[in-house]
């Protein structure tokens, strides 16, 4: 009896020193610098070249905390935000999520994201940081912001004697003329199916900002079908139907066209431009890049990082951010990142601005491009730009009337918010 | 209690032991999922907090009956899974009747045949993505070359369901081949021969004694077809992602498109529930043809 007593004594008072210190371990034993790994998923680590980059930028965090070991967890980006919002709703995923805007919001909203502010401490964060605070609370600081504008192929353009487009009209009279000159010439590249949407709906906020849409009105009502919007959706028919877009391809082919010198214009980011710029059979310094044939400025992507509430070392995440903040840490990205803004201003080398001539563009662009979100429904854009995009696609495909096929975007919409 | 009694106790209970695994399995694969979608679909759950759900009777199914793009969505499953039942069945039972019979290359001709079974459906939609495009796609340049001019394949209202349907019996066909194949096997070559012998021709051989032979597989291989049909997504979402115009937007893209675009769990199990009534009810008219047609031949 004594002996079972004794035993179980002992065996309580060992249970509660090893609760006591498994309770207090988390963050003790990570900042007494016991191994710890931080899985980072990001959709960019699969992409050729800057992913290989990007990588090796944020591995010199290791070279500072020789405790941590970075992981990678690359999803494809079409498969990225199906994938993080099932893991992060299983109780799951990554310690740290790279994250387009919307997803990024739609995790904060959720609560699966913890608050970072200590990170940015002593820091000075450009406004790229402003949309990383919800209700004053910094759950995103930024990793890239990705501006908008009209790149083009300068020798094709040189040969077809035509001028940088300032209008749509001009747009597709010089892509007409650029195709016709050279033989095999693409006009303009833009995405333009619904099999994309998410990237689609990204790069048409262009033509709407362009045109001046806003989705809201000043009392924060949806506003869908105003006469900003049907002139948007208008000069993107117009442009389908001159046949200078190539119609069915998807955004990876049309990239490697422009690479391989059979496309004039095109509408993308300064991600895409980059990896238009590497690699490939057009040279860096034959493409130049302009603001885009609208009145309005555009559109930008922008990708928050975020500690996800599920990791088992929230803290160590956080010195990692700290980290990339800082002056180091953001030299590192900004070798890797190309021309795109970061979380502070760090300009990118004379070197890299002398072989890409057009980066500046960009730059200049970002200090004005605005969010593909819509304020105050960051989370639910992407199904109203769904509706919107239905519309797009009705006018651009069965040619109805951009305002009748906006309107009724407007009634569902109404419906659903 | 005696031995004898026990023995008897448990020569009773050793039935119910065979069938504890499979029940088992079902009970927690198969039925539980399946519940808990169903009363899922009775919440507002949201993907991205799926155990925050609350309980709105059938709010989703109110907003999904009064949805005009549930019903367009609905008609396109419906279309798509009835044409490919007879495309692609029709298509296979004419190969596997043609290479029934032994002919020179007949192993050849089936390997062939097969192929479109063997590849993977995502790699066999980036193959066709490729041979659809408008511009380098094979299909224009043979049109072009005949003078026919390029057609938009996957991005007009009317060629994208023919388009992928085209995908997709190209995918099926085969399967069905293989098993009306097997099932021309079991036809009685004296049968066949006596039937001959009697003077009918090939078309009545055929109709008289190889087609009651083999009704059944046939059968069975229209409702694989049809159901696979129903649920089929990776061809569509590939292809079209379920446009232009919600064209080909079928059961499957709209749960995805719920689910993960509108985070909306809740109405994606109640599209879910749908699709499972549809695949429920064409089971249920499969296995009451079925039992008619076993009712008229035991009379």
């Amino acid at each position: 009896m004594f002996k079972t007593l004794h035993r179980r004594k002992f065996l309580a008072t060992a249970a509660l020193g090893a609760a006591l210190a498994v309770g207090t371990s988390g963050i003790s034993h990570a900042q007494s610098g016991e191994k710890v790994t931080l899985k980072i998923a990001n959709s960019q680590w699969l992409d050729a070249l800057r992913g290989k980059n990007l990588w090796a930028a944020v591995q010199k965090y290791q070279a500072v905390a020789p405790n941590v070991t970075l992981e990678q967890e690359a999803i494809p980006s079409a498969e990225f935000a199906d994938k993080l919002t099932t893991e992060m709703g299983a109780g799951q995923g990554p310690d740290i999520a790279i994250m387009q805007e919307g997803l990024f919001y739609a995790m904060a909203d959720a609560g699966f994201l913890v608050d970072i502010s200590k990170a940015a401490a002593g820091v000075t964060l450009n406004k790229t940081n402003d949309n990383g605070m919800i209700d004053g609370t910094r759950y995103g600081i930024a990793w890239q912001r990705a501006a908008y504008a009209l790149i083009y192929n300068k020798p094709v353009l040189d040969a077809a004697g035509v001028k940088v487009p300032t209008t749509v009209e001009e747009l597709i009279a010089s892509s007409k003329a650029a195709s016709a000159k050279t033989p095999g010439v693409i006009g303009f590249t833009a995405r333009h199916q619904i099999n994309d949407f998410s990237g689609w709906f990204m790069d048409f906020q262009n033509w709407a900002y362009g045109y001046g849409v806003n989705w809201i009105d000043k009392s924060g009502k949806l506003t869908i079908n105003t006469p900003e919007a049907v002139a948007a959706v208008q000069a993107f028919k117009e442009t389908y139907a001159s046949g200078i877009i190539p119609i069915g391809d998807s955004m990876p082919t049309q990239r490697t066209r422009f690479k391989e010198k059979h496309v004039a214009f095109s509408i993308d980011n300064s991600g895409g431009t980059l990896n238009i710029a590497s690699g490939g059979a057009l040279p860096s310094l034959e493409i130049g890049a302009a603001s885009m044939p609208f009145k309005n400025p555009g559109a930008h992507q922008q990708i928050f990082l975020g500690v996800s509430a599920h990791s088992k070392h929230p803290e160590e995440a956080i010195k990692f951010l700290s980290w990339l903040v800082s002056k180091p840490g953001q030299q590192a990205l900004r070798d890797a990142s190309g021309p795109d803004a970061l979380a502070t201003d760090v300009p990118v080398t004379d070197a890299f601005a002398a072989a890409n001539p057009w980066a500046p563009a960009f730059a200049k662009l970002g200090e004005t491009s605005r969010s593909t979100l819509i304020p105050g429904y960051e989370v639910e854009t992407a199904q109203i730009m769904r509706f919107v995009m239905q519309a797009v696609e009705k006018v651009i495909l069965s040619n109805a009337d951009p305002k009748a096929a906006l309107a009724e975007a407007q009634l569902a919409v109404d419906k659903q918010f | 209690m005696t031995g004898s009694k026990i023995r008897s106790g448990m020569t009773r209970l050793v039935p119910y032991a065979f069938i504890l695994p499979p029940m088992i399995y079902l009970m927690v694969f198969m039925f539980w999922p399946l519940a808990r979608q169903m009363y899922m679909s009775l919440t507002n759950t949201r993907i991205i907090n799926p155990n925050r759900g609350r309980f709105i009777g059938l709010g989703n199914y109110e907003r999904l009956f009064d949805d005009p793009a549930f019903y367009l969505s609905l008609k396109a499953t419906l279309v798509y899974a009835v044409l490919a039942v007879v495309f692609g069945v029709s298509l296979g039972v004419i190969s596997a009747l043609a290479i029934d019979r032994p002919f020179k290359g007949r192993a050849i001709v089936r390997a062939i045949l097969l192929f479109g079974w063997a590849v993977p459906n995502v790699a066999a939609s980036l193959i066709w993505l490729w041979m659809y495009n408008d511009r380098s796609g094979v299909f224009n340049r043979m049109t072009e070359f005949l003078g026919l001019g390029r057609f938009p394949w996957l991005t007009s209202t009317e060629l994208a369901l023919g388009s992928i349907l085209a995908v997709t019996v190209w995918q099926v066909a085969p399967f069905v081949m293989l098993v009306v194949l097997a099932a021309l096997q079991s036809v009685p070559h004296e049968v066949r021969e006596a039937a001959r012998i009697d003077g009918a021709d090939e078309l009545s051989t055929f109709r008289a004694v190889t087609l009651p032979h083999i009704r059944p597989a046939i059968q069975l291989a229209s409702l694989l077809v049809c159901v696979w049909s129903i649920r089929r997504f990776d061809i569509i979402y590939l292809l079209t992602g379920g446009g232009p115009v919600g064209t080909t937007s079928t059961l499957v893209v709209k749960i995805r498109q719920t689910a993960f675009e509108g985070h909306e769990l809740g109405m994606a199990s109640a599209y879910g529930a749908v699709g499972l009534v549809l695949a429920l009810a064409i089971a249920a008219l499969h296995y009451a043809v079925e039992q008619r047609r076993m009712k008229w031949m035991s009379r």
